[in-house]
């Protein structure tokens, strides 16, 4: 059979809409930056009037009702009392004498470091972990991940990283870094638990609407404001608390605090907020 | 008697009373495993425990079945059996379920109304 000019024109522009087509029905090809942008565009439809920057205040970027509220609280932040624990809690030399000063010279404003591909030992470091790694490598006892005085240091760190861009890098010549950001992303989109809902049933898909009482959050923005005061807990607690409890509202069995899992889930959501600035410690219901 | 032996007949006495104790303990567990519904509850915890592991395996599990597991326990001990078996059946379905949740999703599927 021979085809025309013209015929041939055609089968060319169908096979490259066919290639395309594929590409798009799977998306599993898209890099960290392109899986960015899809969300920023995705929420920019939904919240034509929502400012880029606003993002980093969490559910208050797009319920004006519950900002009202928060703003007054804010007034009065409950999480002071922990900046000044952390500080102490900087300030004080362990037993041998060193500190976390010596662990992070660069500290206390540090938090846009993390969480960041550990090329030596080839996983994902977050800010509470390196903490940890810091305390036991001088001879202190690690510090629980959700709940208690880790929050103190953390609201600290946050304090004084105010002001700081979420700068997270998923280095693309590292298989390991690449493996860790599609871990989080392949965990972020998987359902769970019996009520079968995945991160994104609520803070993509449904962003927005209420559930109970309170109004669903975009992802964008997610990792800004840590550690939260929530009036809920009465305290302040970590991304990995909340991780926790956003799995046992579905009633799936909450992973570890700093496993493998959420640290990757951390990496992949924070390279969501590329660009939004630090404000933590943040105040929530 | 002097003292030391005093303190070694007493030392003597309470390990036999342990032994005694100990005796009566596992003789009661056999009374409850000649009884066929000890034996199908105890089965069933069995196999809601593996069912339970296996979804944990593939980060699968649900909240609550552990705590169904922990009941049935408590249920068998107690001499409900029916209550055991029902909750323990209850836990291996979650189990199950909680593990083909996971495997049927294994291959990243992005959803259609995230356009790139
Ligand atoms: C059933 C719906 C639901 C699911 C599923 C869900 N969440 Fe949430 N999440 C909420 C609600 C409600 C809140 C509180 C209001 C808000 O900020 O969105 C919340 C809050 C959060 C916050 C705090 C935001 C802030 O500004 O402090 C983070 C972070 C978060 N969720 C992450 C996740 C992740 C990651 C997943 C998947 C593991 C997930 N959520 C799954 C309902 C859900």
């Amino acid at each position: 059979m021979r085809l025309t000019v013209m015929g041939r024109e055609i089968m060319k522009k169908i096979l490259i809409s066919l290639a395309v087509l594929a590409l798009t029905a799977t998306g599993v090809q898209a890099g960290p930056e392109e899986d960015r942008m899809a969300f920023v565009k995705y929420y920019k439809a939904k919240f034509p009037s929502v400012p880029d920057k606003e993002y980093a205040n969490g559910v208050y970027a797009i319920d004006p009702v519950g900002r009202e509220n928060w703003e007054a609280i804010e007034e009065f932040p409950p999480y002071e009392p922990f900046i000044d624990a952390g500080k102490e809690m900087w300030e004080k030399p362990f037993a041998n004498g060193k500190g976390y000063k010596d662990c992070f010279p660069d500290g206390p404003a540090i938090q846009h470091h993390y969480p960041n591909w550990d090329k030596k030992q080839k996983m994902v470091m977050t800010l509470p972990l390196a903490l940890n790694q810091c305390r036991e490598a001088n001879g202190e006892k690690p510090l629980k991940y959700k709940k208690g005085p880790i929050n103190n240091i953390l609201s600290y760190i946050a304090f004084q990283s105010r002001g700081q861009v979420v700068n997270v890098k998923v280095p693309m010549d590292d298989p390991g870094a690449v493996a860790a950001y599609e871990e989080g992303k392949k965990f972020y989109f998987t359902r769970r638990g019996q009520l079968n809902f995945s991160c994104a049933s609520c803070h993509l898909q449904n962003t927005g609407l209420k559930v109970r009482t309170e109004i669903l959050s975009p992802s964008v923005g997610h990792v800004t404001n840590w550690p939260v005061y929530r009036s809920k807990w009465g305290t302040v607690g970590t991304l990995h608390r909340r991780f926790s409890g956003c799995n046992n509202n579905i009633r799936a069995k909450a992973l570890k605090a700093q496993g493998r899992q959420y640290r990757n889930l951390e990496y992949f959501l924070s390279y969501l907020s590329n660009g939004q600035e630090f404000n933590g410690p943040g105040a929530r219901k | 008697m002097n003292k030391r032996n005093m303190i070694g007949l007493l030392i003597l006495s309470l390990l036999m009373a342990v032994q005694v104790a100990v005796a009566a303990d596992s003789k009661g567990d056999m009374a409850k495993m000649d009884n066929p519904m000890a034996v199908k509850a105890a089965d069933a915890i069995t196999k809601a425990e593996a069912a339970r592991k296996k979804a944990a395996s593939v980060d699968g599990e649900w909240r609550d079945t552990g705590k169904f597991i922990k009941k049935a326990e408590e249920a068998a001990k107690a001499g409900d059996y029916e209550k055991a078996l029902k909750l323990a059946k209850k836990a291996e379905d979650e189990g199950k379920l909680g593990y083909e949740q996971q495997v049927s999703q294994r291959e990243l599927k992005m959803p259609s109304y995230l356009k790139y």
